[in-house]
């Protein structure tokens, strides 16, 4: 009897701790292979076939489709450039230079990885499309109100992930290296 | 009481293992992987448009609203297979990947040089025939060694603005999956062992 209630608890350990690490490191963004330059992280591995295991799971369990490497590398925000997680009851504003590339856009999603609801069904910038100064440099205005500029509508009850893709990139084959990605500056919160 | 402790360290050891396993088949058993998902699309061996995202409805997760996709998921059990599609003048990529989610192959229009697509893809079984018998329709092929029997393709094409939605989905819509190795008659396929 004694063996059987010690089997059992051993069962059951092992199952919690099995079963139960493997999900709590599954439901994160992985944390190994992560390149992060300011607020942003890219997982450049991600769908390679020398992504680590944990890369792979997770891969698997979301169902995304990674950029490979000849295509381009997509970086992504939950922060801001003073580390305050971006939420929509604030104005942001993202500016500054990317990285040499093609093409790249800017999307923004809710905390949850779906394409921000909004009543003007804007979700994205692409680099051609957007207002620039005169030195080439350009903000990108988040806002839950309607700003002049190019303004991203944002969900004032969502918290927002932001996601830069840079299509074409010298990124993918030298490496992200010291690249300089834009700020995400925080404005007013209500 | 001691012995039961040894029991627990025993379950924290076993669970350790389980840990290990789970993580490592969990790309075999997911039912929402992308092979999985893009399954709803249409059957396998040809390209299906991916309809545009748009906040509420994403084909699948984490696809750029601004770019189209048409995703075929191919099988090289019947042989290799040959993908052709003539492209718009705009940015494009390709990325194959095999039944796991690898990315096993990528490239864009800059560095394919060219506007059209025309890729082999083949086991490294049958690589070593089409060298030994090369056809001469697949000159300009590029031709891929995939280091798996089953996998899918995704095409990724920038719209410029909403007016050219439909120029790219009818070159994405042309696209071909399983077009045929040679135009040219062709020698007698080898008698499988």
């Amino acid at each position: 009897m004694r063996l059987l209630i010690d089997l059992a608890i051993a069962i059951a350990v092992a199952a919690l701790v099995g079963f139960g690490s493997a999900v709590l490191v599954l439901d994160r963004d992985s944390l190994f292979g992560a390149v992060s330059r300011g607020p942003w992280t890219a997982w450049p591995d991600s769908g390679s076939p020398d992504a680590d295991p944990y890369s792979k799971a997770i891969l698997a369990r979301s169902g995304e489709v990674p950029l490979g490497a000849g295509e381009g590398i997509a970086f992504l925000a939950d922060h801001d450039s003073t580390g305050s997680r971006l939420s929509g009851r604030c104005t942001y504003e993202v500016t500054g230079q990317t990285p040499p590339a093609r093409l790249w856009t800017l999307t923004v999603y809710d905390g949850d990885g779906q394409l921000m609801r909004n009543p003007i069904g804007r979700t994205e910038f692409a680099s051609r499309e957007i207002l620039r100064r005169e030195d080439g440099s350009f903000a990108i205005t988040l806002s839950p109100d309607v700003v002049p500029g190019n303004w991203l509508p944002v969900d004032r009850d969502a918290n927002l992930r932001l996601v830069l893709r840079l299509y074409d990139t010298p990124l993918t084959s030298s490496g992200v290296g010291d690249a300089v990605l834009p700020a995400i500056m925080r404005g007013s919160c209500r | 009481m001691i012995r039961t402790l040894l029991y627990v360290l025993g379950g924290i050891f076993l669970g350790g293992i389980i840990h290990i396993a789970v993580v490592l088949l969990i790309p075999d058993f997911a039912n929402r992987d992308a092979w999985t998902s893009m399954g709803r699309f249409g059957p396998d061996g040809a390209f299906h448009i991916l309809p545009m995202s748009e906040p509420g409805t994403e084909p699948l997760p984490y696809l750029d609203p601004r770019l189209a996709h048409a995703a075929c998921r191919f099988s090289l059990d019947d042989g290799p297979i040959r993908i052709k599609a003539a492209m718009p003048d705009e940015f494009w990529s390709l990325a194959v990947f095999d039944r796991r989610g690898s990315n096993v192959y990528s490239l864009n229009d800059r560095t394919a040089e060219r506007t059209d697509i025309d890729l082999v893809l083949a086991t490294s079984l049958q690589l070593t025939k089409l060298r030994e018998n090369p056809v001469e329709a697949l000159d300009q092929s590029i031709v891929i060694e995939i280091p798996a029997t089953r996998g899918f393709v995704l095409i990724r094409a920038f719209v410029t603005d909403s007016a050219d939605t439909n120029r790219v989905n009818t070159a994405l819509k042309a696209a071909q999956c399983s077009a045929p190795l040679e135009t040219a008659p062709a020698p007698p396929q080898p008698a499988q062992p």
